[in-house]
């Protein structure tokens, strides 16, 4: 059948044949998508795109290639044709990824007999103690037989060796970390644990870790990764179910936006950016036995590690590359669909972009060390998943190419993709819609038309060198611990804004530019076009790209999760009766019964009671008032926790981590496909909105208005 | 013709003519120049704005010995370049003789004549270079042509102009330029009387043409009716044009001696010694020991006659096959070039496979250009089986040079068969060297046969803008085109299909490749059939690179499961072969009353007529609108709503219009292993007059699809095309060659394209879905 496919769609038939059967195929998509056709259809569907996509890369391997004699013109066109080809290899490989991926796991397994014994690493280096201690309260919440489960602090920020350091304030810091975090550690009844060298980073941290253990299956959270009570009894079960079972993962669900969501207030409206990764492409890889370790939420059994010797470090992406390692050697993963911890993700472009390189190097360092293709041990469709993993991080040099590439011929006439305009249409046009569309298949509910090019065109400034850099020095790269609680009090531009400014306004040029050749050069106006619509596009992405790397102020750097819990409030020496409405890392708010306004005042400190989820026994919280609004018949209270003795922490940790199918529910209210149509409205005008924002910015930060005005935008 | 230039060559010429001159006061019988249409369409695209004058006198009183050298009937440069390069057959005897070459020209009041020239090159020594200065009058040129320069065989003839214009600079200025040679004043006069004889049947190459560019072969048989002659003299008459491969030949059977010798003409004497008994004595005598096919004098003319004779017709039959066979040759013997010298030179090579040729090769030589529009062609062949229109496209590495001069928006383009195939502006300023810059270009205009494909440079320059006066010829160069570029001929799909007119006037399709005699199917006979019979049956020969075997005397039932040609006035066509062939009956009815009525005159509402009605009504309502979408389609990519049909339908049976005159009509025979192909006309001097006409080089090559029909009275040729049509396989079955063949019937077939891949999609996602649902895991 494939072969019928490869033999028509290599049928060097004329330009009209390509038009009717492009425009009737795409006729044929939409109406499929239309009728919003699952299962059997959707394959359909995405075989008419396949051969369409097909037909375009015969053609443009055959036909549009620019003489081998015009150097000029050669070695940018074949570049560009590599950057396109590498864009459909990787639509080819989640074709296979994502083609089928798994449906949700119905019904938790119940684990048979004794529960298995359970060490919980929280390996920690520079965060914050507030943050850490919520996330060991959460985490000793857990709906677990305590004899059965140790929560581990694997301190690297209190080492010996940083303890030691030369520098005195350095050294300082750590010492004050040790004896804070020993301190808090033994008020929560949790491990302490700390090392003398910080060797190998987060993977050797892990590794000192088991060592010090023993229990049969570890799981691992990042410092601000606060599971839910369900997470060990939702997680456990398959490790009975499947002996060579050596990883289940779990969705990491954010609290707080990460900064382009910030930025362009999106958040709440439209699915965050690792939704795909974790809504579908996780699933697709667990449908080849390919789901891998993203280094938290996640549990491993201690007897697979001990195969490999522990984490592997040879990457700055220790999770991935322990994976491939344990994959390799016969041992299977499970990834199930369910957030069952909360987290937070960096919160400013700097740390975003911060992150996002050293995931890039990470993987460019497996890509080098452990070429997945050519892993003996790995099944054919493992191989391919991981190769879709890593390559996909090679992102950064097509989109580069992209964006350069129309430059080439408006400012130096040079033409690097021989077509007429005629063909453009019946074979590029038709080929980028299909390709849209496609994504939209695969993804749409997950991933809103041309977010993905707008992320990857943010990080790719800053990328394209990390990942030139681990290139050339594969073993340079060191492990960098993300920020994530960061955060932004007043509005202003990002560190790293320089260079999307300057090129949005070469690509402003761009556009001058094509604009006086239209005019200039008649006889080519049709190219001209071309390339500058293209141009255009790119200068819409770099528009609101100017709006991402705008930071704006805010009040509430994490999201208030909904709840609703009987609580009492304590005005003076009364308790009040009320209702806790929502909760945020930080603070709640809570509604009481009738008009309070005059018992209450801002700055008043009180306190909070209520019916803990974990041990069913009442609890008082320290909490300050920040506001207070009347309502009819009820007084609003916008409160801020004031915890003074760690216990409170378990209090914290119980409201906002207690329940996980809030996040789920908090999720799926973002899903929703608006289709390529409506979301490509919706995205150009959200671009041009921004890019009136980052010059409103730029201009602000020039003329050094006052603060306060600041605030204020 | 009265100018002191013509009176000097008469004079020159004198003692020969004065032998002759009582005969060619008469009006030969066989001279068929009065029935011919008024004027002939020339052969260049582009019509001289002015008309000659003074307009074309009546052929002159012919004079032995000269030796008219244009093979067509009027030559025209127009623009700024014009070449034309063919070659001309003399004998040895013409060789030695010292000789002389008129040449008549007349050019458009425009061109400046101190930068325009006219130059002739005979083997590449340059014999006139003339400014070109003659917008009054027609100018004759007479010059001896030095010794040695003329050579016993074929003699390559270049005739090249390069006009400017007198005052203007641009562009569109460069259609207004022409020079017109006259073919009835330009000829070759040879001294002596052994000149005008011929001695070796390779002589009859050198027959040349008349004042119109036509060559005649006059077939004497005075035995024309005895079934015995019939295969020899149309074999005959293959062989003669197949030797003498001039582009416009016909060929004349009659009983009795033509009562002239014209020039472009030979008599041939065929028959038994018994039936040459009326023959004047001179024609009759024989040298003991000569061969049965040999030249005798004719001292009636001072010509040479070929006669073909002996004492029974079983001789007879063998002298013919002493000429016909060294012509002979393989069938699976393909050829590599198509004969096309005496029209065109050189030889076009033919392509039957991906290949490549230089422009040296193709006779394009590297030119250096300072005017605006240069023009340059070259030949391509392409074997008839060729069946790549729909997606082929063919390359150019084109090798050039322009200055910075040459502003933007200059463009070159390629024109297949006059047809424009593609464009490649200069987008550049400053000059730029072109090295094998591909240009593909489609080959929807290719047909079976020769093809013509021009490199036209059209050249917008800075200086041109300011135009100061003369600068004409002086300024520099301005763009260069080298003979290292290339063609380039991709792989193509081959297969022949039937029916099919332009492949049987590209290479005689299918007959040419047929190892049995083609029957042929004259019912009648006659005179007129017989000639417009051989006149075919040569054109064919010629086509088809070799003389065609034939069975004349097949009939349509005998046929039914053969190839078959039936030629024939309309009251002597069976009414199966008419239906065999798609024409309606009708036709009878349609030819018999009106022979006399003024031709076109009655045309009813044809497709103009539509075309007028559509054109008024169009932009009206919805129909109009889906017309205008139309239009567009097929401007914008050459789609029309037609090509949206899954079958083509079947053909209705045809019938011609009244001012048809001629009627070419080709579908498979009834067992449907064969082509049939019928050649009819309403009367018998239509037939041999249309057929005549029809089988001259510009209007052969003209012949296409399902049926063509010529209309004398209007010079017009119009085809059905091709509907139902059959395949016909002429290679071996090789998967690369079915693919393209495949590639070729979807790209004219463009819904089942669509549908198959739509098909092939759904299948795919099927398969698919069944096999992720048994491999990776389940839940």
């Amino acid at each position: 059948m494939s072969i019928c496919v490869l033999l028509l769609v290599t049928l060097p038939v004329n330009l009209q044949t390509q038009l009717i059967a492009g425009a009737t195929v795409l006729f044929i998509m939409m109406v499929l998508k239309t009728l919003n056709a699952g299962g059997i259809w959707r394959l359909i569907a995405l075989a008419f795109g396949t051969a369409i996509v097909m037909r375009y890369v015969y053609w443009r391997t055959t036909s549009t290639l620019p003489p081998i004699n015009q150097l000029e013109n050669f070695i940018p066109g074949f570049l560009l044709y590599l950057a396109e080809m590498y864009s459909v290899m990787m639509l080819a490989l989640s074709l296979f990824v994502v083609a089928m991926p798994l449906p949700h796991r119905p019904e938790r397994p119940t684990p048979k007999g004794k529960l298995p014994s359970v060490d919980i690493f929280i390996p920690t280096y520079n965060e914050d103690i507030e943050l850490l201690a919520n996330t060991m309260a959460a985490a000793k919440a857990m709906d677990y037989p305590s004899d059965r489960m140790t929560v581990w602090i694997l301190d690297d920020g209190g080492t010996v060796q940083k303890r030691n350091a030369e520098k005195i304030v350095e050294a300082h810091t750590a010492e004050k970390r040790f004896s804070d975090l020993t301190a808090l550690c033994e008020a929560l009844d949790v491990r302490y644990l700390t090392r003398e060298k910080n060797a190998h980073a987060k993977a050797g941290n892990l590794n000192n870790g088991l060592e010090h253990s023993s229990g049969e299956l570890i799981a691992v959270f990042d410092a601000d990764h606060a599971p839910a009570r369900d997470f060990l009894l939702e997680t456990v079960g398959y490790f009975d179910e499947d002996e060579k079972l050596f990883l289940v993962q779990t969705p990491h669900f954010f609290l707080n936006p990460d900064p382009l969501e910030r930025n362009l207030r999106t958040f709440e409206q439209m699915p965050s950016e690792n939704e795909m990764f974790y809504g579908i492409i996780q699933r697709g890889l667990d449908k080849w036995n390919a789901a891998f370790f993203c280094g938290s939420a996640a549990v491993l059994r201690r007897e697979a590690l001990n195969v490999t010797g522990g984490f592997s470090g040879i990457s700055i992406t220790e999770d991935c590359e322990t994976a491939i390692a344990l994959h390799s050697r016969g041992w299977n993963s499970v990834y199930l669909d369910k957030p069952l911890i909360a987290g937070l993700q960096p919160a400013t472009f700097a740390s975003f972009i911060g992150q996002r390189s050293r995931w890039a190097q990470g993987m460019m360092q497996i890509l080098r060390f452990r070429f997945p293709l050519f892993n003996g041990g790995l099944s054919l469709p493992q191989r391919l998943c991981y190769l879709s993993s890593t390559l996909f991080w090679l992102f950064p040099f097509p989109r580069a190419i992209f964006l350069v590439a129309p430059l080439f011929y408006l400012f130096f006439g040079l033409e690097i993709f021989t077509a007429s305009g005629g063909e453009f249409l019946a074979y590029t046009l038709i080929y980028m819609i299909v390709n849209l569309m496609m994504q939209n298949y695969l993804y749409g509910a997950f991933r809103w038309p041309w977010i993905s090019e707008l992320y990857e065109y943010v990080q790719t400034i800053h990328l394209l060198p990390a990942v030139i850099s681990v290139m050339l020095n594969p073993r340079k790269p060191t492990f960098k611990v993300t920020a994530k609680d960061e955060r932004i009090d007043r509005s202003r531009l990002s560190e790293l804004a320089a260079p999307f400014f300057v090129i949005f306004f070469v690509l402003l040029v761009g556009v001058g530019v094509t604009v006086y050749r239209i005019y200039s050069e008649p006889y080519k106006a049709d190219v001209t076009l071309v390339v500058g619509a293209w141009n255009l596009l790119n200068l819409i992405f770099a528009g609101c790209a100017l709006g991402v790397v705008s930071e704006r102020g805010d009040k509430r750097p994490s999201r208030r999760v909904k709840v609703s819990r009987r609580c009492e409030f304590r005005i003076g020496e009364k308790w009040v009766p009320g209702t806790i409405d929502d909760v945020s890392v930080n603070g709640i708010r809570i509604q009481l019964l009738g008009n309070l306004t005059d018992e209450l005042s801002v700055e008043m400190a009180s306190d909070v009671r209520f019916k803990t989820a974990a041990t069913g026994e009442m609890g008082d919280l320290p909490i300050q008032v920040r506001n207070v609004r009347k309502q009819a018949g009820e007084t609003a209270v916008g409160c801020l926790f004031k915890p003074d003795d760690p216990s409170d922490h378990r209090l914290i940790a119980d409201l906002i981590f207690a329940n996980s199918s809030q996040w789920t529910k908090f999720q799926l209210d973002r899903r929703g496909n608006p289709g390529l149509i409506r979301g490509t409205i919706w995205f150009f005008g959200v671009a041009m909105f921004q890019t009136y924002r980052g010059f409103a910015y730029l201009v602000r930060q020039i003329t050094g208005r006052n603060k306060a005005e600041w605030e204020r935008t | 013709m009265g100018t002191h230039v013509m009176k000097r060559l008469l004079a020159t010429c004198f003692m020969t003519m004065l032998a002759t001159m009582p005969l060619h006061a008469q009006v030969s019988p066989f001279d068929m120049s009065p029935e011919r249409p008024a004027k002939e369409p020339a052969p260049q695209q582009e019509q001289p704005a002015a008309p000659l004058s003074p307009p074309k006198i009546a052929p002159a009183p012919p004079v032995t010995g000269k030796r008219f050298v244009i093979p067509q009937d009027s030559l025209s440069f127009s623009g700024e370049t014009g070449e034309k390069t063919w070659a001309v057959f003399i004998t040895e005897e013409q060789a030695a003789s010292s000789a002389t070459l008129s040449l008549t020209y007349q050019n458009s009041l425009i061109v400046a004549p101190e930068w325009s020239t006219l130059t002739l090159a005979i083997n590449n020594a340059r014999i006139i270079n003339e400014p070109v200065q003659s917008s009054e009058n027609a100018k004759t040129l007479t010059v001896d042509i030095p010794g040695g320069v003329l050579k016993a065989g074929l003699n390559v003839f270049k005739m090249s102009t390069s006009l400017r214009h007198r005052t203007d600079c641009d562009v569109q200025s460069t259609y207004e330029l022409w020079t017109e040679v006259d073919p009835s004043r330009t000829f070759l006069t040879f001294a002596g009387d052994a000149a005008q004889k011929f001695r070796k049947i390779d002589d009859i190459r050198a027959i040349g043409v008349d004042a119109q560019g036509r060559t005649t072969f006059n077939l004497v048989v005075p035995a024309i009716d005895r079934i015995a002659a019939t295969a020899p003299m149309l074999h005959l008459a293959e062989a003669l044009a197949v030797l003498a491969n001039m582009p416009n030949q016909a060929v004349t059977i009659s009983p009795a001696l033509p009562k002239e010798q014209l020039p472009g003409a030979l008599t041939i004497l065929l028959g038994t010694d018994e039936d040459f008994q009326g023959l004047p004595t001179a024609l009759l005598a024989s040298t003991p020991g000569a061969p049965a096919a040999a030249f005798v004098d004719d001292p009636a003319t001072g010509g040479s006659v070929l006669r073909v004779r002996g004492p029974d017709w079983q001789t007879v039959t063998t002298a013919v096959a002493s000429i016909v066979d060294p012509l002979k040759r393989e069938i699976g013997v393909p050829r590599s070039f198509l004969s096309t010298q005496t029209w065109r030179s050189p030889n076009v090579p033919l392509f039957t496979a991906a290949s490549r040729a230089r422009f040296s090769e193709l006779g394009v030589a590297t030119r250096n250009f300072n005017g605006r529009r240069l023009r340059t062609e070259f030949a391509i062949g392409v074997p008839s089986d060729f069946y790549a229109n729909e997606y082929g496209t063919a390359t150019v590495l084109i090798d050039a040079a322009y200055s910075e001069d040459v502003l933007p928006g200059s463009q070159l383009n390629i024109y297949v068969n006059d047809n424009i195939a593609a464009t490649l502006p200069i987008t550049t300023k400053g000059g730029a060297i072109l090295r094998h810059f591909p240009i593909s270009f489609t080959m929807r205009h290719f047909r079976p046969g020769a093809n013509l494909i021009t490199m036209e440079a059209v050249l917008n320059t800075r200086s041109d803008t300011v135009c100061a006066p003369g600068t004409g010829s002086t300024s520099p160069t301005r763009f260069a085109l080298f003979d290292t570029s290339e063609f380039i001929m991709p792989r193509f799909a081959r297969i022949g299909i039937m029916p099919n007119l332009a492949g049987l006037s590209g290479t005689s399709f299918p007959y040419g490749r047929s190892d049995k005699p083609l029957p042929l199917i004259i019912n009648n006979g006659g005179e007129k059939s017989y000639s417009a019979a051989a006149t075919l049956l040569a054109r064919m020969s010629v086509a088809a690179g070799r003389p065609l075997e034939i069975d004349p005397r097949a009939t349509a039932n005998s046929t039914v499961n053969k190839n078959a040609l039936i030629v024939g006035a309309i009251p002597q066509i069976e009414s199966t072969v008419l239906t065999q062939t798609g024409i309606a009956e009708s036709i009878r009815a349609v030819w018999s009353d009106v022979r006399d009525v003024e031709p076109a005159a009655d045309a009813g509402p044809g497709q103009d007529e539509f075309d007028l009605w559509r054109e008024r009504l169009a932009g009206r309502g919805w129909r109009g609108q889906l017309a205008f979408f139309d239009e567009w389609l097929n401007r914008t990519f050459n789609i029309s709503l037609t090509s949206f049909s899954f079958y083509p339908g079947a053909d209705e049976p045809y019938a011609p219009e009244p001012a048809a005159s001629l009627l070419m009509a080709q579908r498979a025979n009834p067992a449907g292993d064969g082509v049939w192909t019928l050649v009819t006309a309403p009367t018998d001097d239509s037939l041999i007059e249309s057929v005549t006409a029809m089988t001259q080089q510009d209007r052969w090559s003209k012949l296409d699809g399902h049926i063509s029909i010529y209309k004398s009275g209007t010079d017009e040729i119009q085809e059905v095309p091709v509907g139902e049509f059959t395949f016909v396989p002429t290679q071996p079955i090789s998967f690369a060659n079915m693919r393209l063949i495949v590639a070729n019937w979807l790209s004219g077939n463009i819904l089942s394209f669509s549908l198959l891949l739509i098909i092939v999609s759904t299948l795919l996602g099927i398969a698919t879905s069944r096999l992720l649902s048994n491999l990776g895991r389940r839940v």
